[in-house]
This record gives structure tokens, C-alpha cells and sequence, in this order.
């Protein structure tokens, strides 16, 4: 009983506090974690459209950090997992926006036209696919695989960062026996509850990276 | 193949088959691609009911590209090996070799270049008939990376023929003894670890670490998210200690830190090690890595605290008395004698500091206070201490009556001080003051001219007390009036100075044995007949004075020629490692081998953490010692501390810049088996069976 009246108050807090922490000057390359503020962002997505985190706020949000190439993106789209997921999500009100993270002449790059065929010829469901060639997004989120996934709360608070689930393979058929580490956090989030494993291993290829400049 | 040939072409197979076994049938058919070859290799050639042996995942991946460790780092996916084998055959688990880093952007993983086995231990049935074949299937699944990441797979058989006792295959143990080389051993060394908030740290304790002795340090974490993989690991070594600082990653912490850690020794040669430590408080770096500026104050610090360590105290007593005779005396002169003292004792360091540094460049390991490793030196100085003493005492005089000098460092002038001072740092360094080991320490990484600076500090510091005297002389004003109390003074101090030649034959005891004492304080003795003869030449005159003098001399010559039986006597009984070895020669191996006997040859240093972990771990265990005897195989051990011009030499033959070297010869002569740098029991006992198996055969029938 006093645990869940503390865990208000924190949320009422970290409620207060986010109204406060984008005016204030953020670490650049601070790695992002559960409880916090999640990471700012502004990037064009597949219609040149520019979108930034604050946007979203009121909402439940996903990042998907995405390399179309990459075996083990491919694992869950070829599967359909990861559509069935997007579906989902958008579904119950979620924002998903799927991170296009490999910087021009690497692997994975896509051009917004690219990204909307992408899309249309794997029948993705994401709201959107944002572009982020300088690897803004991915510092900022410390991202190492494609995929990786974020949830980030309706009050901009991170959530749950890791994997999509727990066997690391690029074979489909350890989809269905792997623990779903990404959806369980995602019904958590939607249910209210606090996220049961916030933090979790990601795998895959590593992400893609701009020289920093 | 034409039919009609078929006989001859059968006999030519049969006798293929009986002369030698189809070529490498202990390796699987390769699996290739443009990035990687991969087969399953085993280390038997034949294998035998219920005896246990090692199958491989060998993977030869092509330049650019990379495969991954069981943690693959920031990406990646370490490989999987399924093993189909006949029934009542059991299987253990991959083993991974340590892996390197690879860096990749802003991230890292941990993984493998250019080729890696990674071992599976298989064990048979003991119901297999000799005679018929084990088949293994092995079913690979491994993700390969450049830029771009390529999971391959593949299905690999491997036919062995089963027969009464297990065969080696030639071709194949080197990969696996390469392979178990990789491997990472068990830690010898106590470790702990910590975390608070983002940082923490890792440190190892042993008394093999020293900041001479430690090149370079990485800890590769067991499980992800407990480390950040990409962070840069600070290393600092301490005497004693080896302490890794860790950034915290966002994963949760498990109770104890599991790992790999890679240590890169002074030789350049890094070994790996399993490592688990458990989570307590961070762990303190030892001596924290100093700047130019910071190391300079430590070691002025380190020098004035020096005057107050047991090893200067003698001198500091001829000091005393030095300053008492100044009571009294002219500014002039007391700030002439101080500026004199500090003169010798800074120039004495600087000299010391450029000959540690000249050595160090000849590639000889010289460490504070080196001098004293030399038994001559030692007992040179518990003589001088004696005759210094035996002034103090009275026996004999020095200089002009009027000078309260004391023996050697007191002829009155300006000189007298400069020696004394020059006479304190000599003697001074086996003493170690607080904040001086982490001034030195910082001061042999830093640039030569920086190095000299440190030293000048410590030097500066050491005179400083005195240094006052020569700044401000009216302090000599404080000193009470000349008098007869000087005399007393002087007699009073004339017993820390024999107290301190106790004290370097108690030294020499632990170089030279009883036969070195003997010869110490036989020529303590002369040196005090000399003594109270030039005490007999001063009071008398004439021809008694020129006949004491003449015995004076005859005595110290005396002394002196029993200096070089010294070095012989230097033999003393050390620790014996790697059992009991005899010291290394070519001469002595080839005789060995002339009388039809193996020998082992074990190329060491002092300095070498790598040697002395092998020796450890690896030659001095009971089953390695006993292998050694029942083999009939002799030990030899090259000691390349101080460098060695023959040692070198060897080492330069076989291609190598430092030690550890090993070499097996075998009894037949020939060219003898280089054992990898990273030992571990079973490689050495594997190397002394395959030796004195060769050995024990019929010349002529094919060995392996």
C-alpha cells in the first residue's frame, strides 16, 4: 500500500520534474535510462515531415531502431513478428516510430521514398519511419543493435529499453520460444503497471554510426 | 579411373591407407564462404573406448571480418555448435578462447580475427569395438560481421576410426594446443570489485604486479549490461596491486563480477585469465597516476621525509655533528658547508637517476636502491660505516685536529660536505619514504628529461632541512656554544654508525650465505687494525708512524682483495622454480642430449609476470614435476633478468624479443618443440608425453 502511494509520488514528480528538464541544458551524450527523462530528438520522417519527442507527449511511445538489411531485422519482419507488433501497438493508441538509423553509403540507409516503400512492401504498420542518417538519435539513445527497442511514457519518462526478445538468433523460429521481453513490457505500460523487466540484453547487428562531428 | 587398372590402383590405396591415413581425416570437409572457412576438426587421430577427447569448431575468417565470444559486446551473436554423436557419446560445452577487442564506432564487441578453434570435449562409450568408426555430426550456427553482419550455417561430419589406445593427430594438436594456449586461465590472484553510481572498479592483489611489470590491462565482462563495453578501462598498477577502473552499464548487477581479464606484461606478451570477483565497496587504486608537477612534490615530500628513515639515520649522525662544529662559526662558512651538503646530496640523485636511466636503455631492469643487489657494494659500505664509526669513536683522526669532522665526509672543507651529502643518498636508497614509490613509479613512464626532474625533486627535498641552514644562517645561532659537549656528541654517534654496519652484514647475509659474512667481518677486522694503526702513526712519529702507516695499508689491501671472493659467494640458495632446475648453457643442453636424455629449457626473468604465472600454474604442479622425472627430462632455466648476451641470442633464434621462452628437446636430438608463451599443465604434460614417445621408438617407425 505505502509502496504504491511512494510510486505516485514519484510519478507526480517525475511529472513535475519533466515539465522542467527541457528547459534545462542536457548532458550530449548522457546514456538515457529507465526513470528518466527520455532523450530529445528532431528528425524528418519518410514525408520530409519534421518530428520532434515533445510532439508525442500525452502519449505512449516505441522506438524501433531499424536496419532493413540487417539478418536479425529481417528475422522479424520476414516472421511478420514485427508487424504484428506494430499493429498492435498503433492499435491501443501507441506511437511507433521506426528508427532509420544507418548513416548515407552504409548498410541499412534509406531515402524517405525508400523508407515508404519499405514499408508499403512489408506491410510495416509504424507511424512513422524517422531518418536519422547523423546518428542524432542513436547518441542520444546510446543504441548498439538493430533491432532495439524504447517505450517511453505519456509524461516523456523512459520506460523500458532493451530487446525485442530473449534468444539471440537470427533464426524465425526461435520467435515463438523466445520470452517476448519488448511485447510483455509494452502490455505493462498499457496497463498501467510498472514495466516487470525494464532493462533488457539487446541483440543484433550493431547500429550503424556517422562519424561524430 | 580405367577398370583395367583397378588392381593396382587398389594396391597403390591399400598401401596409402596402411602407410598413412587419408590426409587430415580429422577435419571435416570445409564449409566456405567469401568471409569465412569453417570446419570441425578433431584432436584425435583415432579414438578409444570411453577415453574423453577434444573436438574443435575451427573457424579461418578472411581479414576485415570478425566471429564472436560467448559476451559478444555491444552486437553480435557468439557461435553455436550441436553435436549429433553415436548413442552413450556425451558432449560438454563450447569453450571460448579469450577474445579481443573490437572496436566499431562508438561501440565494441569482443570477439575473434583471422582464426580461432573453439574446443568441445566428446567423451565415447566405453562399449565402442575397436576397429569400427565413430561418426560425428556437428550442426554450426555462427553470425560473421564486417560492417555488415552474415549469419552462416552448416552441417559437418567427421568419420574417426575407433582403436584400443587414442592416436594424436600431428596435424591437428597444434591448433588445439593454440587453441588451449587462448584459453583463459584461472586467476591466481585475489580480486575484488565495486561499484558506486556510474563508476566502479576492479583490482587484482598479488605481488607479481608492479608498474614496471604491466603493459597494458582489459577486462572483457562474462554477461552484458553490467559493464559498458566501450568505456576505457584506466590502469593503474600499484607494488602489489592492479586496479581497472569500469564504467557501470544499465543492466543489473548480478552478485559477483565474472570476467576475462588480458594482461599485456612489460615482454609484450599477454595472457588471459578468468576472473570473479565479489561486489563490495569500489576498490582504491594503489598509487594513483601522477603528473610531472604532482610527481616533482611527492618526491620533495619523499626526500624530506627520507631524513627521517632508519637507513639515513648513520649519516644523518655524522650530519649532527657537522652542524654542531658549525655552532659558533661564521655565516660565511655555515652557509658555504650547507650549500656544499646539498650540492652532494643533489647531485648524487641526479647521477643515480641517469645511471637507472642509462640502464634501463641498455635493457637491463634496475630498480630503486639497485646498488645494493651487489654483495661488493654492501659490504664496501658496512666497512665504511665501521671506519666512520671508528672515527667517531676516537680511534684515529681525519683532517687537522681543529676540524670536528666526521671520517671520510669531514677533511673540514667544502668537499668533506659535498661527500657526506653523496654518502647519504647512497646509502639512503633501500629506504623507501611515504610518497616516494609513487614518484618514482611515475617517474619511469615519464620522458627521460622528466625523469631527472623528479630525482632533482627528491634530491632537493632530501637536502632541504640543510638548504635552510645555507638560506637563513643565523638558525646556526640556535645551536648552543661549542664546547666539550661536542665531544661527547661525537663519541654518542659514533654507535648508530657501527649499528648500521650491523645492519649491511645482516643484508649480506641474505646474498652471500655464512661465507659471505665471514669474508664481511674478516675485513671489518683489517679495516680496524687499519684504523687503530693510523690511530698509533698519528700519535707517534717517525719510524713507528711510518710502520703503522705501512700496516694501515697492507690491511685495507687486505680487505679489498677479499672483495672479489664476494661475487663468489653470491651463489646463495634462491626459491627454486620450475623444480630443480640447473642453469641454462648450449654446452650443458647439448651434453644432455649426447647422453640420450630430454631437456626442458625454461627461459625466465624476474620481472616477467607471465614466467612467473606459467611456473606457477603450469611447471612447478606435482603432476608436471613428476611427468619432468619419469621422463627422464632435465631442466634447465635461463635467467634473462639482467639481460643475458647468450639468452639473448636463443631467444632471437627462435624468433622471439623476450622470455618466457620454452623449449623441449627431445632425446634424439634435432630441433626442439616451442611450447606456446601461455602454458597450462595439460600443454606441458601433452608436449613431455609426445617427446619421450618419440624417444622411446625404434628410429626409423613413424612417430607422431
Amino acid at each position: 500500500m505505502t509502496a504504491a502511494i511512494t510510486r505516485r509520488l514519484a510519478l507526480r514528480s517525475a511529472l513535475l520534474a519533466s515539465a522542467v528538464v527541457p528547459l534545462l541544458p542536457r548532458l550530449a551524450h548522457a546514456a538515457p535510462s529507465v526513470g528518466s527523462p527520455a532523450p530529445g530528438f528532431e528528425l524528418p520522417d519518410q514525408d520530409g515531415a519534421i518530428h520532434r519527442l515533445a510532439d508525442f507527449r500525452g502519449r505512449i511511445m516505441v522506438l524501433e531502431w531499424t536496419n532493413h538489411e540487417c539478418p536479425y531485422v529481417r528475422k522479424h519482419y520476414g516472421s511478420g513478428n514485427m508487424q504484428a507488433l506494430q499493429a498492435e501497438a498503433t492499435g491501443s493508441g501507441i506511437v511507433w516510430l521506426s528508427m532509420a538509423s544507418s548513416p548515407e553509403g552504409m548498410q541499412g540507409h534509406v531515402t524517405g521514398t525508400e523508407a515508404r516503400e519499405l514499408t508499403a512492401s512489408r506491410g510495416a504498420r509504424p507511424t512513422a519511419v524517422l531518418l536519422d542518417p547523423q546518428s542524432q538519435a542513436s547518441r542520444a539513445y546510446a543504441a548498439t543493435t538493430t533491432p532495439e527497442m524504447f517505450i517511453i511514457g505519456p509524461d516523456g519518462t523512459l520506460l523500458y529499453m532493451g530487446g525485442i526478445d530473449s534468444i539471440r538468433s537470427t533464426r524465425p523460429a526461435d520467435i515463438a520460444k523466445a520470452e517476448p521481453y519488448f511485447r510483455n513490457a509494452m502490455l505493462d505500460v498499457l496497463a498501467g503497471r510498472p514495466v516487470a523487466k525494464a532493462v533488457t540484453q539487446p541483440y543484433g547487428c550493431a547500429v550503424k554510426y556517422a562519424p561524430s562531428a | 579411373m580405367p577398370w583395367r587398372h583397378a588392381p593396382l590402383a587398389y594396391l597403390a590405396g591399400l598401401l596409402a591407407i596402411l602407410s598413412a591415413p587419408p590426409a587430415l581425416a580429422q577435419e571435416s570437409a570445409p564449409f566456405t564462404s567469401p568471409q569465412t572457412t569453417v570446419t570441425v576438426v578433431s584432436e584425435a587421430q583415432a579414438i578409444a573406448p570411453g577415453q574423453p577427447f577434444r573436438l574443435g569448431l575451427r573457424q579461418r575468417i578472411a581479414s576485415g571480418w570478425h566471429t564472436y565470444w560467448s559476451n559478444p559486446g555491444d552486437a553480435g551473436e557468439p557461435p553455436q555448435l550441436t553435436l549429433g554423436l553415436p548413442e552413450g557419446a556425451k558432449a560438454g560445452e563450447l569453450v571460448f578462447p579469450a577474445p579481443e577487442r573490437i572496436p566499431y564506432g562508438p561501440l565494441v564487441n569482443f570477439g575473434y580475427e583471422n582464426e580461432v578453434v573453439f574446443p568441445i570435449s566428446v567423451t565415447p562409450p566405453a562399449t565402442l569395438v575397436p576397429g569400427q568408426t565413430f561418426s560425428v555430426k556437428a550442426d554450426g550456427y555462427w553470425l560473421v560481421c564486417a560492417e555488415i553482419c552474415i549469419p552462416e550455417e552448416a552441417s559437418f561430419t567427421l568419420d574417426l576410426p575407433i582403436e584400443a589406445t587414442p592416436r594424436l593427430s600431428p596435424d591437428t594438436a597444434p591448433m588445439f594446443a593454440a587453441a588451449e594456449a587462448a584459453l583463459p586461465r584461472p586467476s591466481p590472484w585475489p580480486a575484488t570489485a565495486g561499484f558506486a553510481g556510474e563508476a566502479g572498479a576492479l583490482q587484482l592483489a598479488g605481488d607479481t604486479f608492479s608498474p614496471a611489470s604491466v603493459e597494458e590491462a582489459f577486462f572483457f565482462p562474462a554477461e552484458w549490461g553490467v559493464v559498458e563495453n566501450a568505456a576505457p578501462q584506466e590502469l593503474t598498477v600499484g607494488p602489489g596491486t592492479l586496479t581497472l577502473s569500469l564504467a557501470r552499464a544499465k543492466g543489473e548487477l548480478p552478485e559477483r563480477l565474472d570476467g576475462v581479464i588480458a594482461i599485456t606484461d612489460q615482454a609484450g606478451s599477454r595472457s588471459t585469465y578468468t576472473v570473479s570477483a565479489p561486489l563490495g565497496p569500489v576498490p582504491a587504486a594503489a598509487s594513483p597516476a601522477l603528473g610531472l608537477w604532482q610527481a616533482a612534490l611527492f618526491a620533495l615530500a619523499g626526500g624530506l621525509l627520507l631524513n627521517l628513515m632508519p637507513c639515513v639515520f648513520p649519516i644523518l649522525a655524522m650530519k649532527a655533528v657537522g652542524i654542531a662544529g658549525l655552532s659558533g662559526a661564521e655565516r660565511r662558512t655555515i652557509r658555504g658547508h650547507a650549500v656544499s651538503y646539498t650540492g652532494g646530496v643533489v647531485l648524487s640523485f641526479l647521477a643515480l637517476g641517469g645511471l637507472l636511466l642509462a640502464l634501463k636503455a641498455g635493457g637491463m631492469v634496475a630498480g630503486w636502491g639497485f646498488q645494493f643487489t651487489s654483495p661488493i657494494f654492501v659490504a664496501a659500505m658496512s666497512w665504511l660505516m665501521l671506519a666512520v664509526g671508528l672515527n667517531l669513536s676516537g680511534v684515529y683522526a681525519v683532517g687537522g685536529p681543529a676540524s670536528s669532522g666526521s671520517g671520510l665526509a669531514a677533511k673540514g672543507g667544502h668537499a668533506g660536505s659535498f661527500a657526506t651529502g653523496a654518502l647519504a643518498v647512497l646509502v639512503a636508497t633501500p629506504c623507501t619514504a611515504p610518497f616516494m614509490a609513487a614518484a618514482i613509479g611515475a617517474a619511469f613512464a615519464m620522458p627521460p628529461a622528466a625523469t631527472l626532474a623528479v630525482f632533482l625533486a627528491m634530491g632537493i627535498g632530501m637536502a632541504l632541512p640543510y638548504a635552510l641552514l645555507a638560506l637563513f644562517p643565523h638558525l646556526a645561532r640556535l645551536l648552543p656554544r661549542p664546547g666539550s659537549w661536542m665531544e661527547r656528541l661525537k663519541q654518542f654517534l659514533a654507535f648508530p654508525m657501527y649499528g648500521a654496519a650491523i645492519w649491511l652484514v645482516w643484508v649480506l647475509t641474505m646474498q652471500t650465505g655464512a661465507d659471505g659474512v665471514l669474508l664481511a667481518l674478516g675485513g671489518g677486522l683489517l679495516i680496524a687494525f687499519a684504523a687503530w694503526a693510523i690511530g698509533a702513526a698519528q700519535a707517534g712519529s717517525g719510524r713507528t708512524g711510518l710502520l703503522a702507516k705501512a700496516a694501515a695499508g697492507l690491511a685495507v689491501l687486505g680487505a679489498l682483495a677479499l672483495l672479489p671472493q664476494l661475487q663468489g659467494a653470491t651463489a646463495a640458495p634462491r626459491i627454486p622454480v620450475a623444480g630443480a632446475a640447473e642453469p641454462w648453457s648450449a654446452a650443458r643442453v647439448s651434453e644432455l642430449q649426447a647422453k640420450g636424455q630430454p631437456v626442458f629449457v625454461n627461459m625466465t626473468a624476474a620481472w616477467c609476470i607471465t614466467c612467473k604465472v606459467n611456473e606457477r600454474i603450469a611447471l612447478d604442479t606435482d603432476a608436471v614435476q613428476a611427468a619432468f622425472r619419469a621422463g627422464n627430462v632435465a631442466l634447465l632455466e635461463g635467467d634473462w633478468t639482467n639481460g643475458d648476451p647468450a639468452i639473448s641470442a636463443l631467444l632471437k633464434s627462435q624468433g622471439r624479443e623476450g622470455v618466457p621462452l620454452y623449449l623441449l628437446y627431445s632425446a634424439s636430438g634435432g630441433t626442439p618443440t616451442v611450447l606456446p608463451q601461455i602454458l597450462t599443465e595439460n600443454i606441458v604434460l601433452q608436449a613431455i608425453e609426445a617427446t619421450t614417445r618419440t624417444a622411446a621408438r625404434v628410429p626409423g617407425q613413424r612417430s607422431s
